[in-house]
Formats: structure tokens, sequence, C-alpha cells
């Protein structure tokens, strides 16, 4: 066991784990941001995916010792009130079913477009690959992702 | 008027608490089950008594009190019922019913308190009860203004319901049902990750299970050395657990960690024995074709028909939370069946089912699987042995393998051919396994009466010959109509290729005229433009269920070459749509079902063991495969159906058929060999 110093959502957080503890689990067990989805622990399935200094990033194949120093934002601070462009458009689109892999989702899709503010069909097939969906929202995904791109430009 | 059995009771003074008996258990007696409460100030509060795995039933309950109560959805509070089938009825989220049994109970209960509150202010005012109308929240008269409903809470539960005419809002005058605005009432908290669900549950001084496994099917522990294990930090307790009391069986690992769980498993030394190490699924299905009668009844046209393993793999894995305590046990799980769980443990567990509280968590998603205990049965006996809460969490590859698998099948199907094309006479001849989760599956004629609903007007006959089931196996979206149709609507489609038919005039010639399959079909036609030739190098497929109270008719576009389906059109006749967006992401999400399946996800055994693991080799769709999905819901007279299951066997048909363009489909997934 080890003291690790992470930024998570803005704040400075100290946790005593392991250094080969999956960052998933200190989010999840250590910190209480269960919001940070376990759906395969490998890196296959994008229900973690949270942002680790602003790109989108796995939880669950990196380490706490990897994290130190890093500045890691999870769907729970990805906006203050919920509202955040990729959130919102979440929501008007009805996008959720079971919901588990939304959050997953919903981060992938935040920094796709704090990179690329306008991506084609192409780019949001790209980056949200290996983001799965088994209620198959797939289609209302695509359609909120262009939704949230739109009201990014019509509030910039 | 609707005829009613009313309960009416003050919990607490002044509120109002409308409880109606859901119809089903009416025989059983007056078992008030569903309800709409407002207190003191006027607040609503309506009980969802069935689990929400992802079908928006939540949604739907709100929507249906808020109708009732001339209110907006978001002014019901809505709590989800923990398991208690005295008071709440069935809770089973299964075989597409959750609406079609709740709707008449709730919206009974919430318009009866409206009535209640209406008559309320009527007498209050002294006027006529027919001049005063809800409306926001308060009762409302032309002349003497409103009375917001917490005036009227306590005048409302002094009355006696049976004075008092009650009636439902006419679907002319719905503001909310039946409406395309308005999402899922649960959606901020999905996106802001607040969803509580299984796996999110952690009662105070929690612990964490994790279970190492059988290898290979049926095998048993026969040694354990957990001596590394024991030595690891955080590490408290190691114990076997024995099947079926106590879930499928394995070596728990209990620690205060997830990961220190996960490393405490990884250090166990275990030696197994029993089961079947060597099975294999090619062999299986080898077995089940060898069973075919050496003759089919009809000497014509024939195609044989393999189906694999599926394993549900929700995204969230499955798990569960127990407290066993002195005095009783509180689980948290992610079930489509509280009620009948909390039955189970107390039976089980020989305890009162008062001393057993089953907490409904959301869940992240289920298609069958969670219908079973497993996993709370393992809970059980790690927090019975711990002294503490233990979670027991499942890895993904876990809950691949150790799945209750859609069974394989194979299906025969012959037909004789009239001097037109279309077939005169059929027959279908099934070879699969029973469902081992509940034992009474194994009756062949309920396997016939789950899969077998062809509706075309053609005489023939179904047969089923039930194998014994070499692995565990139970009910997967769709059950057995998810092999049957797809066999049939191929088979058909076969035919109608051979014989140079059309295939939407073939299925509309087989199907009697003003039917409800007849009108989703030829809305479908429509809506894909089927009078036009295909674009080049393009290829079609339709197909048609009518079940569980609904009929859809679906046609798929696809690229033969490319394999990549381009298009899938739909349409659906469900009686009353109650949330029309809700009614379309069950069969967007069929769809991907489907899409997955035939394109390649399917369960493989090899030397004992199932050989998918995770997202990576078990291949469900991506965002990049999806076609565009279009749904027309269909103006109907029909009474509510059902829905969560209709659309995956007809889209499955469908664009199997079109991914194949002039190839015979001859299994799941297309051109892949099965097992």
């Amino acid at each position: 066991m080890a003291r690790y110093l992470l930024r998570v959502n803005g704040e400075r957080r100290e946790v005593d784990v392991d250094g080969d503890t999956p960052l998933l689990w200190v989010l999840r067990d250590e910190l209480g941001l269960t919001g940070v989805k376990y759906g395969c622990g490998v890196g296959l399935c994008g229900a973690c995916t949270s942002h680790v200094d602003g790109a989108a990033a796995r939880p669950c194949v990196r380490t706490a010792a990897d994290s130190a120093q890093t500045r890691i934002t999870t769907i729970e601070g990805l906006s203050r009130d919920g509202d955040h462009p990729v959130q919102r458009a979440w929501r008007e689109l009805d996008v959720a079913q079971c919901g588990y892999c939304q959050p997953g989702q919903v981060m992938a899709a935040a920094a796709l477009l704090a990179r690329d503010p306008d991506p084609d069909d192409a780019a949001i097939e790209e980056a949200l690959r290996d983001n799965v969906c088994r209620c198959g929202s797939y289609p209302r995904i695509r359609d909120a992702v262009r939704r949230a791109s739109r009201i990014m430009r019509e509030e910039r | 008027m609707i005829s009613r059995r009313t309960l009416l009771r003050g919990a607490g003074i002044g509120a109002l608490v409308v409880a109606v008996p859901v119809p089903a258990l009416a025989a059983e007696g007056l078992v008030p089950n569903v309800f709409v409460r407002l207190d003191d100030a006027g607040r609503i509060t309506a009980t969802v008594p069935r689990p929400d795995t992802g079908q928006g039933v939540r949604t739907v309950v709100a929507l249906m009190v808020a109708e009732e109560l001339a209110v907006e959805a978001g002014d019901v509070a809505l709590e989800q019922a923990h398991g208690d089938t005295e008071r709440f009825g069935s809770q089973a989220v299964a075989n597409s019913t959750s609406v079609r049994q709740l709707a008449t109970p709730i919206r009974t209960a919430a318009a009866t308190a409206r009535c209640l509150l209406v008559t309320a202010a009527a007498r209050r005012w002294r006027v006529p009860v027919a001049e005063c109308v809800a409306k926001d929240g308060a009762v409302c008269h032309p002349r003497r203004g409103k009375l917001p409903y917490r005036a009227l809470v306590r005048a409302a539960a002094a009355l006696d319901p049976a004075t008092v005419p009650v009636e439902l809002t006419p679907p002319e005058k719905w503001r909310l049902l039946g409406k395309t605005r308005g999402g899922r009432v649960d959606a901020r908290d999905v996106v802001t990750g607040r969803t509580g669900y299984g796996i999110d549950a952690r009662p105070p001084g929690g612990l964490v299970a994790v279970v190492a496994r059988p290898p290979w099917i049926g095998a048993v522990p026969d040694t354990v050395d957990d001596t590394a294990t024991r030595a690891l930090p955080g590490v408290l307790d190691v114990l076997t657990l024995t099947a079926p009391a106590e879930g499928q069986g394995g070596v728990a690992v209990i620690a205060r960690s997830t990961h220190q769980a996960l490393r405490g498993r990884d250090a166990l030394r275990i030696t197994w024995r029993g089961g079947t190490p060597t099975a294999d699924s090619r062999a299986w299905l080898a077995d089940l074709r060898s069973a075919l009668p050496a003759q089919s009844p009809i000497d014509g046209v024939q195609q044989i028909y393999s189906m694999p393993l599926l394993a549900h793999a929700p995204m969230e894995p499955m798990n569960a939370t127990a407290h066993v305590r002195p005095d009783g046990l509180t689980i948290w799980a992610p079930t489509q069946d509280p009620g009948g769980l909390r039955t189970q443990l107390a039976r089980q567990l020989g305890v009162p089912a008062t001393s057993v509280r089953v907490e409904t968590t959301a869940s992240g998603g289920a298609f069958g699987r969670r219908i079973e205990p497993d996993p709370v049965l393992e809970a059980v006996a790690c927090s019975r042995r711990a002294g503490a809460p233990v979670q027991v969490l499942w890895t993904r590859a876990d809950d691949m393998r150790n799945d209750s698998y859609r069974p394989m099948s194979v299906h025969r199907l012959s037909a004789e051919i009239g001097s037109d094309g279309v077939p005169i006479r059929r027959a279908h001849e099934v070879v699969t396994w029973p469902l081992t989760v509940l034992p009474f599956f194994a009756n062949p004629a309920l396997i016939k009466a789950s899969g077998d609903h062809f509706p075309y007007t053609v005489p023939g006959d179904v047969s089923v010959i039930v194998r014994p089931a070499p692995l565990r196996t139970g009910f997967w979206r769709s059950v057995y109509a998810g092999q049957f149709v797809y066999a049939e609507e191929n088979f058909l489609s076969e035919i109608g290729r051979r014989s140079g038919l059309d295939q939407v005039a073939l299925r509309r010639s087989l199907l009697p005229a003003g039917s409800r399959l007849h009108k989703v079909l030829d809305t479908v036609a429509e809506q894909a433009r089927w009078t036009r030739p295909p674009a080049p190098g393009t290829s079609r497929g339709v197909a048609c269920l009518e079940d569980y109270g609904s009929a859809i008719a679906v046609i798929a576009v696809a690229e033969p070459e490319s394999r990549r389906v381009l298009r899938v059109h739909a349409a659906v006749d469900v009686g009353v749509a109650l949330h029309p967006s809700g009614v379309r992401a069950q069969v967007e999400g069929c769809v991907i079902d489907a899409l997955s399946t035939v394109l390649g996800a399917q369960i493989t055994v090899r030397e004992g063991g199932v050989a998918e693991s995770s997202f990576g080799d078990y291949r469900w769709a991506r965002i990049g495969q999806t076609p565009d999905i279009d749904v027309t819901i269909v103006p109907s007279n029909a009474p509510l159906g059902g829905l969560g299951e209709l659309a995956y066997p007809p889209a499955a048909a469908a664009i199997a058929s079109a991914i194949a363009g002039d190839t015979p489909v001859t299994s799941m997934p297309f051109g892949t060999a099965v097992g």
C-alpha cells in the first residue's frame, strides 16, 4: 500500500492503495465515484470511459501509480449541473435505455467534441467504436453527438 | 365508468393512498398492490412494482399517473418497490408483460385519486362535480376559481371511494401518454452517473467477494489451497460455495475492496473434478442434427437451420449484495423479479418472508438473465460467513462463461409447393434443449408454444424433440421464438426466391385480409418503398411476427458483398403506444440484437468451457455497424400489447435474408460455422 495524490474532478484526493490497483477501482471503491462503470475490466467495452488530461481514457486499464499527477475527470465532474451540451443532447433525444453504458458514452462523446467540434459520421464512429451498448441505443447516440455539436455551435 | 374493487386507506393523517388490485391476482383475493399516494403537501408519489431493466417501465408509470392526475411527469415522485408479491402482485419482468399488466391498475389508481379530489372540491364549493376539472395540480371551477390538491387531500381521503364514479382519461384527451415529447424520467440521473445500479450498492461496512468458478462445465472444487490468498492484504476469508443452494458453486474470496478480492482469487490454487472437461459445442450441434428423424414428413423443398448458443451479456455484469443478520436479511440486487426472489429466499432459508427485504436497484440490462437468483445465493452465503454486508461481483468473463445460454437448436423445414410456387403444406421439425433454469420448460409442448407463431395460412405441423441440455440454459429475449421465426421466415424467403415471387406479395397472400399483420406489412412496404427495385448491389429481406399481443413487420436492406446492413424499416402495432419514444427504443434495441447475432456473435464451447470471455470475442455490434432504423407506430384499436421481445425474431430473419442476397440462409450467425 502506498499513498497517491490524484486530481479528480478539480479536487486533490489522496488514496492509500497498492500501486497496481486499477484506477477504475480507486475511483469506485476508494472515492465513491460510482458513475464510472465496470463493464469488462480490460479496456474492451468503454463503460468506464473518463477523461485523463482532457482525453478519453479507460480507468480499468490504468493503475493508481500511472494516475498520480494526472488530471482526471469522471462523469460526476463533467458539468456542475448535468447540463453539458452532450448531457442535454442525450436527454433531448431520449438516448438511454438501461443507461449503464451511457456515462462512458457521454464522456467519449464529450472528449471527441472537445477536440473536433464538428465531427462527421466516420469520426463519431471511430471515437465511439469501442463503447459497447447492449441495449442498442447506437442510432440515438449517433444523432445525439450531432445534436450536441449543434448545441455547442449555437452557444459559442 | 369502470368496474373495480378499490381499497382506500389513510396512511398517516390526511394522506390519500389509493390501491387497486392487479386483475391477474384478483381471483386470489383482495391483494392491493399498486400505490398512488398524495401527502398533505399534495405531493404525488407512485410506486413502480416492477424493476426497470432498461425497458422504461418507470417512465410509463410516471406518465400514466401524471396523465390521470393532470400534472407533468416530473411532478410524480417514483419509488421502486421492494420485493413483496402480497402487496404488489407478480413483480417479474418477463414475457413482455410489465406495461400490459400494470396499465389498468395504475391508471385506475391515479384516476381514482383524481376523482376523489374533484369530488371533494365540488362538495366544498357546493357545485356539481361535472363543473369541476383537475388541471395542473389543482381542481378548477369556472366561477369558484381553483383549489390546489394539497388543500383537498384530507377531504378526499375521507370520502368513501365506492360512492365516487371513476373514469379513466380517454385517449383523445391525453396530454402525455401517446405523445412524442418527453423522454425517460431517469435521464438526468443516467447522464450524470447518479443512477444506482446493483453494482453501486455499498451498505456501510460492506465487503466485496469474487468467486473462482469452474474452468469447465460441471466441475467442482476438489482441493483448495488458499494459503497465498489469505496472506494478501485486504483478504478476509475464503469459502467454498456449493451449487445449487449457494449459486453455481466455486470458491469465494471475501476482501475489503474489489481489487483485493480479485488479486486474492488469482492467488488461489484449486484442483477441480467432475463435469465434462472435453465438451465441445460442435459435437453438441452434431448431436442435435443426428436426432432429427430419418425422414421428413413432407417430401418437397427442404432446408436445415443451425442456431448457436447465445449469452445475455448485459452491460452490468451479474452481481448482488446481501446483508445477513440474526433477525433477517437484506438484498440489493438488479433483479428481474424482486418478489419471486424474496419468496424463494424465505423458502430456501426457512425464514419468514417478512424477515427478507429485497431492494430493487436499477439494472444495467437483463434480457432474461436476471430472472435467476444465482448471484444472490452467492452473496447470501458470503454475507452469512462474513457477518457483514457482502457484494458478490462477477467479472465480465465470469458473466460470459457462467451464463444461462440461449439453447442451440436445429430446425428442418420442409414444404410442398403448389403450382403457383406458393407453399401449400409445411413441416417444421425442431431439435433443441430445454431451459434448465426452469425445469418444467423441458416440456416439448411448452417449447412449441414459446417458439411457434407461424402466422401464414399454410397448414402443417411443428414437432419438437428435446435433447438433454449439456450446460445451463435460460430465457433469452424472445425465448424460442428467436430460433423458430428465424428458420421459418428464412425458409419462406428461400421458397419465394426459388419460385421467383415477390417476398411481400407472397406473405401478403398468406395472411388473412384485414389482419394486424396485413396492415403492418403494407405499412412497412410503403416505408421501404418496396415496389421500387432495390438499388444496385443491395438486397432486401422481410419478416413478420405477431406475439405478445402485438404485431410487427420488418424490412431490412443490405449490401451482401460488404455484409453491411444499410437500413431497417419496421412497422409495429402495439395496440396503444403509451410512450412512443420507448416503443421505438425497444424496436431499435431488438434490431441491434438481431444485427449482432446474425453478423457473428455466438458462444462456443471448447475443452469443456466457454471460449468467449468479453466483448472482444463475443462480437456484439458497434456503432459503426448500425443501420438507419425507421420505426412506424401503426394506429390501432387493439388492446395494449407487449413489445420488449417482439422485434428481435423478425428483425434477425429479415437482416439475414437481406445480407444473404441470392444464397440461402442456413445458420445463425449467417455464413459462419455454428458451435
